[in-house]
């Protein structure tokens, strides 16, 4: 699998332990399908647009030759309101070069903000999100609905879930969130790799 | 001799066709006001999102203001440093490049650590961690030390924060190129082709974190290069000659480029430019450049020269004065430019991008901006009346200024 993103994607940058996603999702579909060769690799590079990882779509993505990509983008077109069309039209390309390459894609959706008004189009952009991956058929990732539902929940302290510090950026909420992608991942091929595994996937939280 | 084959020569041979090397004292208003132009656009174009800018140039064309500045700083580079290799010898003009090229390192190290203060303080009190995003800061919080490395040696740059190492950079090659165009423009301007061709195959980049510098420089080199040859035909005196069947490609260029950018879709209907037409409305490849950015810029490059009135004409105006002004500081006006339209995002987010703080932020900024080279340009000539009347005593007469002098 790709992680394709922008700083979501390229978490921590910390060598010493890898908290980024990506890195828990690896280890966590390893853990669910032992039997699988599993590898997820990490194209995060912080502050990109959408376009911006359209560009390099071609290198980063295809030219690896993963089954998945994983691509969350679209808050840098968001919070400049570049224009939902062209938002769109972008998404469309992407979505069209993995599928051209016979890559499944999983399109994340937009972080939740505890304090959203200040991009008063940012539903507007979730909604080109959704609508895109509808017409296209491929799998939004609802990381909106899950940190809200988190932040109702108050299972995380604020900062844990949106790092609003600045300082401890979301291991806890990037944690979850990958074991949320894995369950997603195991249920959708887990008809075919579960059996390899031995039918021993089992939901964790 | 006709200005064609003049031009031609100069073109070929780096000098004017009777040989004779004559400098020119260019102090040409056109730069400083064009340049206070872009230094303006780029400080509202730093706030994305915000009405004013979806008026400005790169909505309706291929290039944008950092075509304009790269280009310019290839023309000032010229005049200044390639004039003081003219009269005063390689080694002492290399000695005051360097100096320069220490300035502008310490001026990005002081606009990245200005930034990152801005920044943390902002989303310490908004509780908005996109502040982090935007700017893609988020390495100086998670290992301070590495960014601090990384900034240092220029491996590391948030968002913004990637014009002034790619001018340090091109200004440390100056010596090289402008060498290269004391020989041959035309060879040069090949060989600079070349290699931005090159590293597009090869996909050479500097490094930037897990990317590249956002300004390739084996690509911006180009313009810059295109700007030191602009630059030493100045120098030289040598005209343009009159072309009109290019004056009328440039203009049909740039309307073609109006039109494709403003269009949606693809209004020709031909499907074979169905890719095109979206490549250039979903924005322009501004890392490597790209040959329509290139031809853009050179298209209004030609048109400036032929048609924008030389000398002093275009500072008099009192806007003029005032981007002149800007223009003559744009270091300074530069990185204020950038900790200003920084806050600006932040204002604009926690005031959820209201129309009045916006026109009032654009507007105040730009104001501010301009007030800071007016009042930069007095500061200079006041301290410089005090300066000079010392020592001059000894020497006769105040000697003038060097008109190529550094800023």
């Amino acid at each position: 699998m790709v992680a394709l993103g922008s700083s979501t994607t390229a978490g921590s940058g910390d060598r010493a332990g890898d908290k980024s996603y990506p890195a828990v999702l690896e280890a966590e579909l390893r853990r669910r399908l032992p039997g699988a060769e599993i590898k997820v690799i990490n194209k995060g590079v912080g502050g990109q647009s959408a376009y911006d990882m359209l560009l390099r779509m071609e290198a980063d993505v295809v030219a690896e030759k993963p089954a998945v990509v994983i691509w969350q983008t679209a808050i840098t077109e968001a919070i400049r309101d570049i224009g939902e069309e062209k938002l769109a039209k972008i998404l469309r390309k992407g979505i069209g070069i993995s599928r051209a390459a016979g890559i499944d894609m999983i399109l994340m959706d937009l972080p939740w903000l505890p304090r959203e008004g200040r991009y008063p189009h940012y539903d507007d952009y979730r909604a080109v999100m959704r609508k895109t991956a509808q017409e296209q058929g491929v799998a939004l990732f609802p990381r909106y609905a899950m940190m809200k539902g988190w932040s109702s929940s108050r299972q995380f302290t604020p900062e844990e879930l949106v790092g609003m510090d600045g300082l401890h950026l979301v291991d806890a909420g990037y944690r979850c969130m990958a074991l949320r992608l894995a369950d997603g991942i195991v249920a959708g091929v887990g008809t075919i790799k579960i059996e390899t595994a031995g039918g021993r996937a089992k939901p964790t939280n | 001799m006709s200005s064609i084959a003049s031009f031609r020569h100069f073109l070929l041979f780096g000098r004017p066709a009777d040989g004779a090397v004559r400098l020119e004292k260019v102090r040409d208003a056109r730069i400083d006001v064009l340049r206070g132009l872009a230094l303006m656009i780029i400080f509202i174009n730093h706030m994305p999102g915000n009405v004013v800018a979806a008026y400005m140039p790169h909505n309706f064309g291929f290039s944008d203001a950092a075509d304009i500045f790269v280009l310019l700083a290839g023309v000032s580079a010229a005049l200044a440093y390639g004039g003081l290799i003219e009269q005063r010898g390689l080694a002492l003009a290399a000695l005051k490049l360097g100096g320069r090229l220490w300035t502008l390192y310490i001026a990005h190290i002081a606009v990245f650590i200005i930034v990152c203060g801005v920044v943390a303080t902002a989303v310490t009190q908004t509780q908005n961690p996109l502040y982090i995003e935007t700017i893609n800061i988020q390495p100086f919080f998670r290992d301070t030390v590495e960014a601090l490395i990384g900034a240092l040696t220029l491996t590391y740059q948030p968002s913004y924060l990637d014009i002034l190492p790619l001018y340090i950079v091109l200004l440390a090659l100056f010596p090289a190129i402008y060498a290269g165009v004391r020989a041959s423009p035309l060879g040069t301007l090949l060989c600079s082709l070349a290699i931005w061709q090159a590293a597009l195959a090869f996909e050479l980049n500097l490094p930037n974190g897990e990317a590249g510098w956002f300004f390739n420089p084996f690509a911006w080199q180009v313009v810059f290069t295109l700007g030191i040859v602009i630059g030493r035909g100045a120098l030289l005196g040598v005209g343009l000659p009159r072309l009109r069947w290019l004056d009328v490609g440039a203009v049909t260029f740039i309307v073609l480029a109006w039109w494709a950018k403003t269009s949606t879709g693809n209004p020709t209907g031909i499907g074979a430019l169905n890719d095109w037409f979206d490549s250039v409305q979903l924005g322009s490849d501004k890392t490597n450049l790209a040959w329509s950015r290139l031809l853009h810029i050179a298209a209004l490059s030609w048109l400036a020269i032929r048609w924008l009135p030389a000398g002093s004409a275009m500072g008099r105006h009192a806007f003029g004065r005032a981007f002149a002004a800007a223009g003559r500081n744009s270091l300074h006006v530069f990185c204020v430019g950038i900790v200003l339209s920084i806050i600006g995002q932040i204002v604009l987010a926690e005031t959820s991008f209201a129309p009045g703080v916006q026109l009032l932020i654009c507007a105040g900024g730009v104001t501010f901006l301009t007030g800071l080279g007016i009042f930069l340009s007095w500061y200079q000539i006041i301290t410089n009346r005090g300066a000079s009347a010392e020592p001059t005593a000894g020497r006769g007469a105040a000697l003038p200024r060097p008109s190529l002098s550094l800023r």
